[in-house]
């Protein structure tokens, strides 16, 4: 057989046709990853971004789901409602990702939701605000939490002070919804117990010195305080006090209350500071996959950085649901997230191990890292709040408050 | 696509709407504003909230610049005994103080958690391509409407005052002319302009709260007008999508190649690039890209 122009050509057609094939084959489920890299959220944002990738990554080496891989697209939000929008832009009408997963502060999620329903896609984000709940935000219910709203941990935090016998609480708060929420929702149940509130201080971000504020506090003779606070103002302020000499103890959520809290200050000053988790599901076989895939990318332990567990979880939760669903469609699949999250169901705790319980026609119930992951009416999950002492710089959890 | 880069366009054109605002204060008569921020603050609440109460749009956009040209009012007086770095000082106070009170006044603007659900420009159309598009236009307008009419006004007999204000205001003053009432109209038109900037912005976004409005905003605006050429029309225009590009388009660098770069480094990045571009600019093209270059 000679090879005649005529044939080259249609040899060269022919290959030129093959990528499509391939690609066709090889069509996948894109999600994006939004998370704050930069701005305030930045000491979480790395690492929720590396969760989403990791737990991607087991999940397609699982099979995928329904037979295709998910492919990730990551973004910065810099922690600026208007920097998200155009990336959520970008991310929906460039990449054309069918999810949009970890959004981090609350402006940054209230900013981010009308554009992904406008766009039939789902948002999972790990925000405090209540107003993510409930219509206009949460319009279609295609919004996800999987964070405890800050007014909850508000509660779990008056449900320790009873608990630890405080008397005379007052409370400080970074000026933002976050920090507001937890102090507010303390306040509210402290009172709805029957107890006195004591001194309320809110407080400025990025100032030097909060001596004038704390000193305010501490002139009210209070037996604990009760933060809604985060890591930079939170290490000044237990500096400053420590340098005080007044005897007093500390109530504050464990994205303030961390390791790196202890390393920047020593045991001393720690001591017998009470920091307050949303479990962080320690015991469960879903943690210990996050806290290995978690030292493997940012070389710390996973206990650090909460909210990449629940990043972790929203890869898991998605590619369950889609797994149960057997469809690619937002409606579909949305419904399915109660299904394969919630109780009653075979627990389960990573994407593979679901993934063969579903292929055997069994009803899961996912159990995350972040917290057992049982979603309510609004999207919203209950967690139970891990109380932690700080004792000689350790983490010593010693009991669950459950509200 | 067509979606992103409708957004893009739309934040790009607020930006010019803020640069010209600027260019007239900074550019035309020397008022150095670092506070042009709390006037966009102003502009963008006014509008959220009286157009929430079910004022129709147009009026609400009008109150918004009518509010922030208001504001601008104290800020004039001041300028009558301050010059240059300290009226500096007092404006980037402004815009602070703009921030503080807006983050305290809970009654008025709920504070830090926010307006969300402000209703969007042309919900007629639905929220998709078409309502953006139509928004497009809208703003596209209200900058044409701007640029011209500071055209207009730099060569205008009120232009050539506030040029001289900017060049020699002893001078001016020898000459009769009173700089006081000049600079008050001058912050009052730039500030009107950053209001209708503020309005377009909330019934974009839909979402307020105090931390979009740090001093951060009034540097890009400066960042855009330096770039652009200082006391341009056009160089407003050109800065402010020139702005936008450095802001946006090193998204695309990751999708290109992922691995090359991680997420921390291409923020540090893109910050790096803008400030050696405003390096280079200063020592090579004092002017910027469309500069005046009849003066020396």
């Amino acid at each position: 057989m000679t090879i005649t122009r005529r044939l080259a050509l249609g040899a060269a057609a022919g290959t030129l046709a093959l990528p499509n094939v391939v690609r066709a084959q090889a069509e996948t489920f894109r999600i994006g990853a939004l998370n704050p890299i930069t701005g305030a959220g930045s000491p979480y944002g790395t690492g929720m971004q590396r969760m989403i990738q990791a737990a991607v990554e087991a999940i397609n080496s699982a099979g995928g789901v329904n037979g295709r891989r998910i492919e990730v697209f990551a973004e910065d939000t810099q922690t600026s409602p208007q920097a998200a929008v155009l990336a959520a832009k970008k991310l929906i009408e460039v990449n054309r990702v069918r999810a949009i997963l970890g959004t981090w502060s609350s402006g940054v999620s209230l900013a981010v939701i009308p554009l992904t329903n406008e766009a039939d896609i789902l948002l999972m984000h790990t925000s405090g605000a209540p107003a993510l709940s409930t219509p206009p935000a949460n319009a279609k219910n295609f919004g996800y939490r999987y964070q405890a709203t800050n007014d909850r941990f508000g509660r779990a935090f008056a449900e320790i002070a009873v608990r630890e016998g405080f008397r005379r609480p007052a409370t400080m708060a970074f000026n933002n919804a976050s920090g507001i929420g937890n102090t507010d929702g303390f306040r509210r149940a402290w009172a709805a117990k029957g107890n006195q509130n004591g001194e309320h201080v809110v407080y400025e971000p990025n100032q030097p010195s909060y001596r004038a504020e704390l000193l305010r506090v501490l002139s009210t003779r209070p037996d604990v305080i009760v933060m809604g606070s985060f890591l930079p103002d939170t290490t000044i302020i237990l500096r400053e006090w420590f340098q005080t000499g007044t005897p007093v103890k500390w109530i504050i959520p464990a994205w303030a209350a961390n390791p790196q809290l202890v390393q920047a200050l020593g045991p001393a000053v720690t001591n017998g500071i009470i920091a307050v988790d949303s479990v962080s599901n320690e015991g469960a076989e879903a943690f210990t996959a996050y806290d290995a895939a978690y030292r493997r990318a940012m070389n710390q332990p996973g206990a650090s950085n909460v909210y990449a567990a629940m990043t972790w979880d929203m890869a898991n939760t998605l590619a369950l649901a889609i797994e149960q669903s057997k469809s690619f469609e937002t409606g579909v699949i949305n419904a399915a997230i109660r299904q394969v999250a919630n109780p009653p169901g075979e627990a389960v705790s990573s994407f593979a191990a679901g993934k063969a319980a579903i292929a055997a026609g069994r009803k899961i119930n996912y159990e995350g890292a972040s917290s057992v992951l049982d979603f309510d009416e609004f999207g919203d999950v209950t967690p139970d709040f891990g109380v932690f002492f700080i004792e000689n710089g350790q983490f010593n959890r010693r009991y669950v408050v459950k509200i | 696509m067509e979606a992103y880069l409708v957004a893009i366009a739309i934040i790009g054109a607020i930006y010019v709407l803020l640069t010209l605002g600027l260019t007239l204060q900074y550019g035309l008569t020397g008022l150095v504003n670092f506070g042009h921020v709390g006037f966009f603050a102003i502009g963008a609440y006014a509008s959220a909230i009286v157009s929430m109460q079910g004022v129709p749009l147009v009026a609400s956009f009008a109150f918004a610049a009518l509010l922030a040209a208001l504001a601008a009012w104290p800020i004039g007086l001041v300028a009558l005994r301050l010059r240059d770095d300290y009226f500096a000082v007092v404006t980037l106070g402004f815009g602070e103080t703009v921030r503080l009170a807006i983050t305290s006044e809970k009654w008025l603007t709920n504070g830090v958690q926010g307006i969300p659900g402000i209703p969007r420009t042309f919900a007629g159309l639905g929220v998709g391509l078409p309502g953006a598009l139509a928004t497009l236009a809208a703003i596209t307008l209200v900058c044409v409407a701007a640029a011209l009419a500071l055209r207009r006004i730099t060569r205008s007999p009120f232009g050539r005052v506030i040029e001289a204000i900017r060049d020699n205001e002893e001078a001016l003053k020898a000459l009769g002319k009173d700089p006081a009432r000049f600079k008050i109209q001058v912050l009052a038109l730039g500030a009107a302009l950053a209001g209708i900037a503020g309005a377009f912005y909330a019934h974009y976004i839909t979402y307020l709260s105090p931390d979009q409005f740090i001093p951060l905003v009034t540097f890009y605006v400066w960042m855009a007008m330096i770039m652009g050429g200082v006391g341009r029309v056009s160089g407003a225009v050109v800065g402010a999508l020139l702005l936008m590009l450095f802001l946006e388009g090193t998204r695309f660098l990751r999708d290109i190649a992922p691995d090359a770069i991680s997420g921390v480094a291409m923020a540090s990045l893109r910050l790096g690039a803008v400030g050696l571009a405003l390096i280079l600019f200063t020592l090579f093209r004092p002017q910027g890209l469309v500069g005046d270059y009849t003066r020396r």
